[in-house]
């Protein structure tokens, strides 16, 4: 019968070989626990790493359990190799990925609305990089194409789900809109026609 | 191969607007629309007079404002005596979605640096656990004296390959040689035939006969030579044929 401990244990070795993110489902089968219980686990190992300071985390994506270097090591990382980072996005696809992950699922022609340009190109480059994914099709008229994000974009965010993301509500205060509408006037009320 | 050149700063239409309204210091609730809608004209007018393709999207906006500021001049009140709604209320919505996606992009980049620090191993190659397992020699020494003879076998039956392959190929290369020598041989003979057999020596090899046949063929080509065969498998003589003739 395996002991918490030899499970915990038999996480790491696992999530160490595997690489990629760890599916907690295939690990709780390979113990014979469910899930739940194996999240949890997966859990408290990520809490000792944190609470020990360790120079490698647990991350979380989607339910899935990965090694990460700390952050803070990064610039010690870059003593030993200079990692490549990705080539940034553009303003055009982190707007449009901004669209497609607080909005999904979402349509082309949605997303187009609130950019006022056709994204075409940008989703495609997008779906390309492996940060945006078709997600079946909307019951609108002429059955369009919907989007969402994969779990690369997660994992390229360091996101747990797409429920992590910067809260849509901070970025609202931030713009203070709100105060103007309270100065909205109607310059001219009257037009007498007849005189 | 197309080349895509970026000059102007602006992602899109929303984006041009958004940035003249905040240059104006305007809200976007209450856009001046008459002086907004000629500064985007302007805009645009520069955009093109630099050569930018200006896309429909641009021109589609454009429109909306002309149309707007035609509407802002209209009276809002209906007969009723109700106040419409403020023709901009559309646009401004607009705008405000744009605006917040904007903001979510830049939080976005924002996230995407913070986790760029944090660094994954890459998957390894894991064939060594997951591969076919090694195949063991099941064999008595029986077995493996067979196989050692196999090899040693086929290992000389190459080597004699490749000589024997050595050897053509410096047999080919004296086709010449062996045309002046035939000449030699059958000018001794003057206008006598000579038998084919005779060209050949008698520890000649198949190569050596091969690279004769050849010369002698191409002596007849040019003229050198003549054959007469009275039969299959006779005899060929041949007779030499002097270039003065």
């Amino acid at each position: 019968m395996p002991t918490k401990k030899t499970i915990k244990s038999a996480f790491e070795s696992m999530m160490f070989v595997w690489g990629e993110p760890l599916d907690a489902k295939i690990a709780a089968d390979a113990m014979g626990i469910d899930k739940s219980e194996a999240s949890e686990y997966f859990k408290e190992l990520r809490r000792e790493y944190e609470e020990q300071g360790r120079g490698i985390r647990i991350r979380e994506i989607n339910g899935k359990f990965q090694f990460v270097t700390s952050e803070e090591n990064f610039d010690y990382i870059r003593s030993v190799c200079t990692p490549v980072r990705e080539r940034r996005l553009s303003q055009a696809a982190l707007e449009t990925l901004a669209i497609v992950a607080y909005k999904q699922p979402v349509t082309k022609s949605e997303i187009d609305s609130v950019r006022g340009i056709k994204s075409d190109r940008v989703l495609e480059g997008l779906m390309k990089k492996g940060l945006v994914e078709e997600r079946g099709r909307s019951s609108a008229i002429g059955r369009p194409t919907l989007y969402g994000t994969t779990e690369a974009f997660l994992a390229n965010f360091d996101l747990k789900t797409v429920k992590d993301l910067p809260a849509i509500e901070d970025i609202e205060d931030a713009i203070h809109f709100e105060e103007a509408k309270t100065t909205v006037e109607i310059r001219q009320t009257s037009l007498d026609l007849e005189q | 191969m197309s080349y895509k050149v970026k000059l102007n700063i602006f992602e899109g239409p929303f984006d041009l607007l958004v940035y003249l309204i905040e240059n104006a210091e305007m809200s976007i609730y209450d856009i001046r629309v008459s002086e907004i809608t000629s500064q985007y004209l302007r805009h645009i007018e520069m955009m093109r007079e630099q050569d930018v393709m200006v896309g429909a999207d641009f021109l589609v906006l454009a429109a909306t404002l002309i149309e707007l500021k035609s509407k802002m001049l209209l009276p809002r009140i209906k007969a009723d005596g109700e106040i419409e709604e403020d023709p901009r209320a559309e646009l401004a919505q607009k705008l405000i979605e744009y605006s917040k996606f904007k903001k979510l992009a830049a939080a976005l980049e924002e996230q995407m640096d913070f986790a760029a620090l944090k660094l994954v191993k890459p998957k390894e190659d894991l064939t060594p656990y997951t591969g076919e397992p090694d195949e063991y020699l099941l064999l008595d020494t029986e077995h493996f004296i067979a196989a050692f003879k196999a090899f040693i076998y086929k290992k000389r039956k190459n080597e004699e390959i490749l000589y024997i392959q050595n050897r053509a190929g410096r047999e080919r290369m004296s086709v010449a040689a062996k045309k002046s020598s035939i000449r030699r041989f059958l000018q001794k003979a003057k206008d006598r035939f000579v038998r084919f057999r005779e060209l050949l020596s008698p520890e000649s090899d198949r190569c050596d006969k091969v690279v004769t046949f050849v010369s002698l063929l191409e002596m007849i080509k040019s003229g050198l030579a003549s054959v007469r065969q009275s039969g299959n498998f006779k005899e060929i003589e041949v007779t030499f044929k002097s270039s003065e003739r």
